[in-house]
């Protein structure tokens, strides 16, 4: 069953290689957080209630059902759809992201020992670099909100690779982090149409030497 | 005893989104710093020091130390801020000093973090606190810069935290302590270390403005008002070098300390580097005072990587650089108050318009180019000459020559400020000379360190340096 989820978790990661909707951007980040919380239930064995309360409220309320839906809200806001003209075809795209999971395969491979969980370490490293390539590959700033939203997504299997059991400190942290970058992006995109009139990062240029 | 002082301080702070007066807001200003006071106080006077609180916080030297330069720091801060911001609408007045008071107290609790999770926690609060006050203007610029700092600073807290987990993991997921970390640590996979050192280095490198996510620090003290400025290119940095500090500490009984050192000697390079070119290539004061942030904490991070006295050298840089910075922040929004800009090329004559203004502002040229007595003198000369007798002459050479570029760059810009003809128009009626002198105090209790080192600081930076 573990498995099952981790591999699909891959397929969502691959295939946000080749998403240009923005709103499937906004499915691919639900399902991964329904998944998270598979993994997470599956992989944690002595929970506590408390515990699992908020395992529950950080990957499907907050993860799978708020995010979304403040993405969502943007995308209905600013009424942009599609991501621009990237320099990479989706061909391109797709082939990078495999080329990724495989170097991610091998740096597993050479780097783990008996300290982390291998599986989950090569897929956590994976879900870094892709959203990284995305940030860097796309201009547009809501691609770059994915981008990040992914590399968090990527944080927390990074924890269950070590079996850290994360204090619920440093998970409330996390959700506040992504949660004011998340509100920030809807108080952005609305802004910018208003002030800048631009969505795209390439435009972003007025701070600068 | 710190919960019930942040509890204060929140409540505080809290309090100021609400007020409807600004007198209010001036009277909870008042309270916020005596509140401060009062917790420096306790500390000493209390027995407190080098004791524990809770469990999460100790009052350790170098967190003490760097406390009471933020006291001082914010004090003038609050007080310059006023004057700047009395034409700001009620809320927004109202929000910004909220949002400073919030600020400060999460980097006082960053000072005295005694987990490295909780130093991790209190860094992110930082971002959001400064956030708000990037955003302050409301304008395109402001916007853009708020948006490229969030979103710089949460990828690069995220990536922190990735170097914090393969740190637990080579602590085998014991205990996120400082005190057990290192020595839990000397056991661990060196491997882990190094890439944990690494993550965690360029993730609080947006706290210390040092290289690689240096920019965003640049940008924030762009955009913020040059009184938040002040507090972001001190308080808030010098809380990222204690941030890194503390890691740094914690490798030094393992096996790849030396390791450890070459990296910070690197990223020391590169940040003097870059420092020193935007130096010569901004055409805005507020910048050019950020790059020469980046290019003193490149300093520092050499001090750390050369190790010994370097250390040394580097902690009373880091101290020395706190009272010079904030007072040359403080006297560009005197500057700003009267040109309504900070474009280097178009403002000048400086001298003429507000004779204390310009001397701060020459002083301090004199102070951050480390000419005697200014106390960077002390450090840099110090850090120079360990360089020189470990036979690492090619340090020595790289250092000398950049610092050619940053004493040229400096002396142009801050003489075309003071003696330039102007030709932006002048705002005379808003020249505040109290706040120039105000200032000018910060630069001179700097001179002083220059010329004379009080034991107990000497003490406690001697303790700070020794592990």
């Amino acid at each position: 069953m573990l498995l099952s989820l981790i591999i699909l978790y891959i397929i969502t990661l691959t295939y946000l290689s080749i998403v240009e909707r923005f709103r499937n951007y906004v499915s691919v980040i639900t399902i991964q957080g329904w998944i998270l919380l598979g993994i997470a239930l599956l992989r944690l064995h002595s929970l506590d209630w408390i515990e699992l309360g908020f395992i529950v409220t950080e990957t499907l309320i907050f993860k799978a059902i708020i995010v979304p839906a403040i993405l969502q809200r943007v995308i209905k806001k600013t009424k942009i759809n599609r991501v621009r003209t990237s320099g990479t075809s989706q061909f391109n795209s797709l082939m990078l992201s495999i080329t990724v999971l495989i170097i991610s395969t091998i740096i597993t491979y050479y780097v783990a020992d008996s300290s982390v969980h291998m599986v989950f370490f090569g897929v956590a490293l994976y879900a870094l670099l892709s959203g990284l390539i995305l940030i860097v590959l796309r201009s547009r700033i809501f691609a770059h909100m994915i981008g990040f939203l992914i590399i968090e997504n990527g944080v927390f299997l990074f924890s269950m690779a070590i079996g850290v059991e994360m204090p619920i400190l440093i998970n409330s942290a996390i959700l506040l982090d992504i949660l004011m970058s998340v509100l920030m992006l809807g108080m952005f995109m609305t802004k910018v149409d208003k002030q800048i009139h631009t969505d795209d990062s390439d435009n972003l240029t007025h701070v600068k030497d | 005893m710190i919960y019930i002082f942040l509890a204060i301080w929140l409540s505080i702070a809290c309090a100021t989104f609400f007020v409807k007066q600004k007198s209010v807001v001036r009277l909870l200003c008042g309270l916020y710093i005596a509140s401060h006071i009062a917790f420096a106080a306790t500390i000493f006077a209390g027995g407190y020091f080098t004791f524990s609180s809770g469990s999460l916080f100790t009052f350790d030297h170098a967190g003490t130390l760097f406390y009471l330069l933020l006291v001082i720091v914010s004090g003038f801060v609050l007080i310059h801020s006023e004057e700047y911001l009395k034409d700001d609408t009620l809320s927004s007045y109202k929000q910004y000093f909220a949002l400073l008071m919030l600020l400060i107290a999460a980097i006082t609790g960053v000072y005295f973090a005694n987990n490295i999770a909780v130093t991790w926690i209190l860094l992110e609060a930082t971002t959001l606190c400064s956030a708000g006050i990037i955003y302050h203007r409301h304008s395109e610029d402001a916007l853009e810069a708020t948006w490229k700092y969030l979103f710089v600073c949460s990828t690069g807290i995220a990536i922190a935290y990735l170097g914090i987990l393969l740190l637990s993991a080579a602590a085998n997921n014991t205990s996120l302590d400082y005190d057990q970390l290192g020595t839990l640590i000397t056991q661990g996979n060196p491997l882990y270390l190094k890439v944990a050192f690494l993550l965690i280095l360029t993730g609080y490198s947006c706290k210390m403005e040092i290289f690689p996510l240096y920019t965003i620090g640049v940008d924030a003290n762009f955009a913020a008002p040059a009184p938040a400025s002040a507090l972001i290119s001190t308080g808030l940095v010098n809380a990222g070098f204690l941030a890194i500090f503390r890691i740094y500490r914690l490798y030094a009984e393992t096996a790849i300390f030396e390791w450890v050192q070459h990296v910070m000697i690197i990223i020391g390079i590169m940040s003097l580097l870059v420092g020193a070119l935007f130096l010569r290539r901004t055409n805005n004061y507020k910048r050019f005072l950020s790059y020469s942030t980046v290019e003193n904490m490149g300093i520092v991070a050499i001090g750390l990587g050369i190790g010994g006295i370097g250390v040394w050298a580097a902690i009373f840089h880091v101290i020395c650089h706190t009272f010079i910075k904030s007072s040359l922040f403080l006297q560009i929004a005197v500057v700003r108050q009267i040109y309504n800009g900070y474009r280097i090329n178009r403002i000048g004559d400086y001298i003429s318009i507000n004779k204390v203004g310009a001397v701060g502002l020459l002083l301090g040229m004199v102070a951050i180019l480390a000419f005697p007595p200014s106390p960077l003198f002390i450090s840099e000369l110090t850090i120079l000459a360990k360089t020189l007798f470990t036979n690492q002459w090619w340090l020595t050479v790289i250092i000398t020559v950049i610092m050619c570029i940053v004493l040229y760059s400096v002396c142009l810009r801050i003489i075309r400020l003071c003696y330039q003809p102007n030709q932006d128009e002048l705002h005379l009626s808003r020249i505040n000379r109290r706040l120039s002198y105000s200032a000018l105090s910060l630069m001179l209790a700097a001179f002083v360190f220059g010329l004379w080192q009080p034991d107990f600081l000497l003490s406690i930076i001697d303790k700070i340096a020794t592990f």
